[in-house]
């Protein structure tokens, strides 16, 4: 079995604990000084690449197979991607922490090297695969996606080293933040779900027509976005582009009620369960947003708006949902490498054997709970509840994380 | 000479390890049966691309290998006709909570 999803699970488990303990340990006041200084880059890039795109590579590597019945086209190429994607990051991180902008580009065109190879490993192995339907077609965006974040990023980069487009730099930021979480995270996460939900809930004979249907509205949502912002277009074309993404997270939800009205199997697993209560508590906010928004248009793009959209988005439903799904394709992952060999034979475990369903309930409540506390703060602009919310959330994601870990020790 | 139904009983102890039923009761196997030369089992999975695709022959063919006295066994995975939850025992469908 391929040690490449293990490098990019184990690396993006690390991730995860060093931005909990990194955020803990200055009381997330980053959260409060805004996004756009030394601190907030550094927070932001490490949850956003060495947590949350760290997993999702190793996740992809993992379920290739999976979802196109075709290995990747060269595992080399991973391992490749994986180095130069991790030193990138690290070279990337210590750069924001200093604030040196040589150290900062050197390292940034590392990672987008990376992000470009995975992007060539991966059209080369959907290419060979052949197969073409709203899953391949998702992850394909994603990519996509991922790659013009990438250049969007770098492009910054080299706005702050030289200048050459200071005038278009807010453009290409807001592009930057559009395309990397509406992009890469949205299209990959809905993309995987349509093969990971049915697979667990052993659903059969649902239609897979709503999923072209969020299959357009999404990329229309990420493209209108997109081109909002670059083009420094005013309020109504980024709140078509909010309301594109809201039609498509509602279609979303429905897709998903259809999945789990055809189950055959009354437990799909807790984890998952919880990704599908986190999206529905997407659409409800986003819909709430969209409201908002459309009698309060000058705080669209205020920045306690941004920063609740960036955090309910990212941390409320990217990462709850990796959280949610890692309870699965972790277990899936270690049995297959430890017992999967040993299949039939006496006294082998099954995976529900490996982690604790209750805790993982018990936890993933907690964590969305408190989640909610801190939308909250950040809606309300309290410091206190903002403070105290997200260290108990960080504290509970660490405790969740080493139930998680502790799998690898089955 | 194993019977099918001998055959059908030895694979019961090949088990789904996310679903924990056999795949029997799962309704994957759909043919199984001893040639001269060796044992040939064609059965499918719930899923195409199923991650258990490797897990599951290679359990299939370790039972029956230990179990008889053949060392030749082939599994032919197929896909038609695609499996449905219809194919499940009623055993299956409790454990499973089917409704």
């Amino acid at each position: 079995m391929s040690r490449l999803p293990f490098l990019f699970i184990f690396t993006g488990i690390f991730g995860f604990v060093m931005f909990q303990a990194a955020s803990l340990f200055q009381l997330f006041d980053w959260l409060d000084e805004g996004i756009r200084g030394q601190s907030g880059w550094f927070h932001v890039h490490l949850f956003v690449l060495g947590w949350a795109t760290m997993l999702a590579m190793g996740a992809i590597y993992q379920l290739i197979n999976v979802i196109l019945q075709s290995t990747v086209f060269s595992e080399k190429l991973g391992y490749i991607h994986y180095t130069l994607f991790t030193i990138g990051l690290t070279g990337l991180l210590f750069g924001f922490i200093k604030a040196e902008i040589y150290w900062i580009a050197a390292f940034a065109t590392l990672l987008l090297i990376g992000i470009l190879v995975f992007a060539f490993n991966m059209t080369l192995t959907l290419i060979r695969a052949k197969k073409w339907d709203a899953i391949t077609i998702s992850s394909a965006c994603a990519v996509l996606y991922l790659v013009l974040t990438g250049l969007s990023g770098m492009a910054m980069g080299l706005n702050f080293a030289t200048g050459i487009w200071i005038d278009y730099h807010e453009n290409l930021f807001g592009a930057h933040i559009w395309l990397g979480t509406i992009g890469w995270f949205g299209l990959l996460i809905t993309g995987f779900s349509y093969k990971m939900l049915p697979m667990f809930y052993l659903s059969h004979d649902y239609s897979t027509k709503p999923q072209t249907a969020i299959l357009l509205l999404w990329n229309a949502a990420v493209i209108v976005g997109a081109l909002s912002f670059l083009l420094g277009s005013g309020f109504w074309m980024k709140w078509i582009a909010l309301l594109l993404l809201a039609a498509a997270i509602v279609v979303y939800n429905i897709h998903m009620q259809q999945i789990k009205k055809h189950r055959h199997k009354r437990n799909p697993g807790t984890g998952i369960k919880w990704a599908v209560y986190v999206s529905q508590a997407l659409a409800v906010t986003v819909i709430g947003m969209l409201i908002y928004t459309f009698f309060n248009p000058e705080q669209l793009l205020d920045t306690r708006t941004v920063i609740f959209a960036g955090w309910l988005y990212l941390s409320g439903w990217v990462s709850l949902t990796i959280l949610g799904y890692a309870s699965k394709i972790i277990p899936f992952l270690w049995w297959t490498h430890k017992y999967g060999k040993h299949a039939g034979k006496p006294g082998n475990p099954v995976l529900a054997d490996l982690l604790n369903e209750s805790k993982v309930n018990v936890w993933m409540a907690a964590m969305s709970v408190i989640s909610l506390f801190v939308l909250v703060g950040l809606a309300t602009g309290s410091d206190l509840v903002i403070t105290a919310a997200s260290a108990i959330l960080a504290v509970l994601s660490l405790v969740y994380i080493f139930l998680i870990s502790r799998v690898f020790t089955r | 000479m194993n019977t099918t139904e001998q055959l059908r009983e030895m694979l019961k102890e090949v088990y789904d390890p996310e679903l924990g039923v056999n795949i029997v009761d799962l309704g994957l196997v759909y043919n199984v049966r001893e040639e001269a030369d060796g044992i040939y089992v064609q059965m499918t999975l719930t899923t195409p691309g199923c991650p258990l695709h490797d897990t599951i022959t290679g359990g299939v063919k370790w039972v029956l290998s230990q179990k008889t006295d053949k060392e030749k066994i082939e599994v032919d995975i197929v896909w038609e006709p695609r499996w449905s939850p219809a194919m499940m025992s009623e055993a299956a469908k409790d454990v499973l909570g089917y409704f």
